[in-house]
């Protein structure tokens, strides 16, 4: 299945930026347990080790010369999370998950400019990750067990919310094809759009879940780009925070309204005028699923 | 991190953007003081980080000592937006012609920042009438974008040179202090053309407040919020009385939209954040146990990479130190059922899914 320029199948393999830090290791290996291939880990000074059987290299340089692998997942610190992307730009790799949590701003804007130069695709900052449950493939944090195969394609600004809504469509029989979170900062270097597009070239996808919540224009800028682009798939879609009280940071970076900028109103009104089917709690998404999709 | 005007100011000031003559007095008494130390008239302005300031009668210009007094006290006893000023702004009362509006902030949907000018100024910026928006690149502004502004907006002469300065400064500013938003509102053009910031707005980057480590000296907003962010958790303070705990913050998020729906008022909004141990999950509920407004509490975990065993030892060992609230909790997902035994004998009551145990929460069973 081709993801963002990459083909994900079941050899696509990984390197791990930061594999051996406590988050690092303890993903690598749920990773593995999942079935993902991890070709390298990467942590200066720590060449020369092995994490859960996985080789470690000094440079991003060795592990790509020596595994061929061109797709990384970042557990580094926020602080330096600019500069392994640029080493990993430069050595070639082209497909980059970045887990970091509390990137500045102008660094995601860094990152996300370098990597359009280069060609190369970056999902997050401060994302769960990409799950291709039919692949066996995980590229992040998200508990496998979640996911089941099927034909949604699920994409969530939100880490748990996207866990608890693949578990409850999983559960009710409804399977995804791939789940991938764009993160909670307030810039996306993988943007809803991009997914959604993704999404409509793919005749084993039959419909999107959407999970938004308050803060900036992500899902009213979807919404104009659904009617405008003649989107052909049912569209179902939750956004939390309509209890949320203005000018405060709900957790994530990008979760905070401002004035009447970023209302969980403004959003489902935009997005109920485009034809999405809207939910009001996450329990209630299988429920509208079920009324417009056959289960396969 | 939102700066109050004064702080906005002094930056304003290393920036090379003028301001008026001013003083900070914390209290009534050097409220007082600082009145005869500028020239008549004088305005008085509360510090704080609410909206709304001048229509809660937080600004007033002052012309005689006792005035002075009277209107110091009135404002230092004020709630705006549910908050008390910190402190009185004193400043030199600005004659101008001309109000202008100017900002550089973060367009999320263009993923870049912008600035945005209007020759209408002191309005919000949603109702900004001929307004003017144009990308920075991400290098900075140059000259000749600067200029293409000052174009745009009909300028000339030396309102158009200040002008210049003005927005190359605020842009410099924004960049390497690196503020999300950096505002100034009104901007107020005088007679000789000199353009001078009557009121700043300065929303910080915290993830990237690390690299400024002259920002963390100041005091927090909220002392159980600067407590909370101290220990790493995303904590808001909220006015109900169910405190909504859960892990992640959509999920956090998601709940108080439940409890609102189900008739009940949130008492803060607590991510322990992915992964969380045992001992993370006891530092939130002490937390929580120093909230007054906080009557019963409502923890929603689902385990994937958190254990919900973890988050129940947790429960189990705060419930042990004595003095917590009720708690209604749904743990879900890996380890459920360990978590269950471990809870038994406890206050903890169990419920299967988020709606039920929100219900009960609201409820107060």
């Amino acid at each position: 299945m081709e993801v963002f320029g990459v083909d994900m199948t079941e050899s696509t393999s990984v390197i791990v930026r930061g594999i051996t830090g406590r988050y690092g290791s303890l993903h690598t290996k749920l990773m593995l347990q999942y079935g993902t291939r991890i070709a390298a880990g990467v942590t200066p000074g720590k060449g020369g080790q092995s994490v859960e059987g996985v080789p470690v290299y000094d440079t991003i340089k060795e592990a790509v010369s020596k595994t061929g692998s061109t797709t990384s997942i970042l557990f580094v610190p926020a602080p330096s999370l600019y500069q392994a992307v640029e080493e990993d730009i430069m050595a070639g790799v082209r497909f980059l998950v970045a887990i970091t949590e509390h990137v500045p701003i102008r660094d995601t804007l860094k990152v996300l400019s370098l990597a359009t130069k280069h060609g190369a695709h970056v999902v997050g900052p401060n994302t769960p990750g990409v799950i291709l449950p039919s692949r066996k493939v995980k590229l992040g944090i998200m508990p496998g067990t979640s996911f089941r195969p099927g034909s949604l394609a699920l994409f969530s600004r939100s880490g748990t919310l996207m866990y608890e809504v693949a578990n409850q469509l999983s559960v009710s029989g409804y399977g995804q094809a791939i789940a991938l979170g764009i993160g909670g900062d307030p810039v996306n270097c993988t943007t809803m759009i991009e997914c959604f597009d993704w999404a409509s070239e793919r005749d084993d996808v039959d419909g999107v879940v959407m999970v938004g919540e308050i803060g900036g224009d992500v899902e009213e800028m979807l919404a104009k780009h659904i009617t405008q682009s003649g989107f052909g798939k049912k569209v179902f879609a939750y956004i939390a925070g309509r209890a949320a009280p203005k000018e405060k940071k709900m957790g994530h970076a990008g979760a905070i309204i401002y004035g009447n900028f970023g209302t969980a109103e403004s959003k489902i009104s935009a997005l109920k005028a485009a034809g999405v089917h809207v939910a009001m709690t996450p329990a209630e998404i299988p429920r509208l699923v079920e009324k417009s999709i056959k289960k396969s | 991190m939102r700066l109050f005007e004064y702080q906005g100011k002094e930056l304003f000031k290393k920036y090379g953007i003028h301001v008026p003559r001013s003083i900070l007095a914390k209290s009534i008494d050097d409220a007082v003081a600082a009145f005869g130390e500028l020239p008549n008239p004088v305005v008085l302005k509360a510090q704080v980080l609410a909206g709304g300031r001048g229509k809660a009668g937080g600004v007033v210009t002052v012309s005689n000592v006792s005035q002075a007094r009277k209107e110091a006290e009135r404002i230092m006893a004020l709630r705006i937006g549910g908050e008390r000023p910190s402190a009185l702004l004193l400043e030199e009362s600005s004659r101008h012609e001309e109000e202008m509006y100017l900002s550089v902030t973060l367009d999320r949907g263009r993923r870049s920042f912008v600035t945005i000018a209007s020759r209408a100024g002191g309005i919000d910026v949603e109702s900004l009438s001929g307004r003017v928006m144009e990308p920075i690149p991400i290098e900075g502004l140059n000259d000749s974008l600067a200029a293409d502004v000052a174009g745009k907006l009909s300028l000339s002469g030396r309102t158009k040179d200040e002008f210049l300065k003005t927005l190359l400064n605020l842009e410099r500013l924004a960049r390497e202090e690196e503020c999300e938003l950096a505002e100034i509102n009104p901007l107020a053009i005088k007679e000789s053309g000199e353009m001078v910031a009557l009121d700043s707005k300065i929303i910080l980057d915290d993830n990237a407040l690390f690299r400024h480590p002259e920002f963390s000296l100041l005091e927090p907003e909220d002392p159980l919020e600067g407590e909370a962010a101290k220990q790493g958790f995303a904590f808001v303070r909220l006015e109900g009385d169910v405190a909504v705990v859960g892990n992640g913050a959509g999920l956090v998020l998601s709940t108080l939209d439940l409890v609102a729906d189900t008739g009940g008022k949130p008492a803060c909004f607590l991510d322990l954040g992915g992964g969380s141990q045992r001992d993370r999950v006891e530092a939130a509920l002490r937390l929580v146990r120093m909230l007054p407004n906080a009557k019963r509490v409502l923890v929603n975990i689902f385990g994937g990479i958190t254990r919900t065993t973890d988050v129940a030892e947790g429960l189990r060992a705060v419930l042990a130190e004595g003095g917590m609230q009720p708690i209604y909790a749904r743990l879900s997902g890996a380890g459920e059922h360990e978590a269950k035994m471990i809870l038994q004998g406890t206050p903890v009551k169990l419920y299967r899914s988020a709606p039920e145990a929100v219900e009960a929460v609201v409820r107060g069973d």
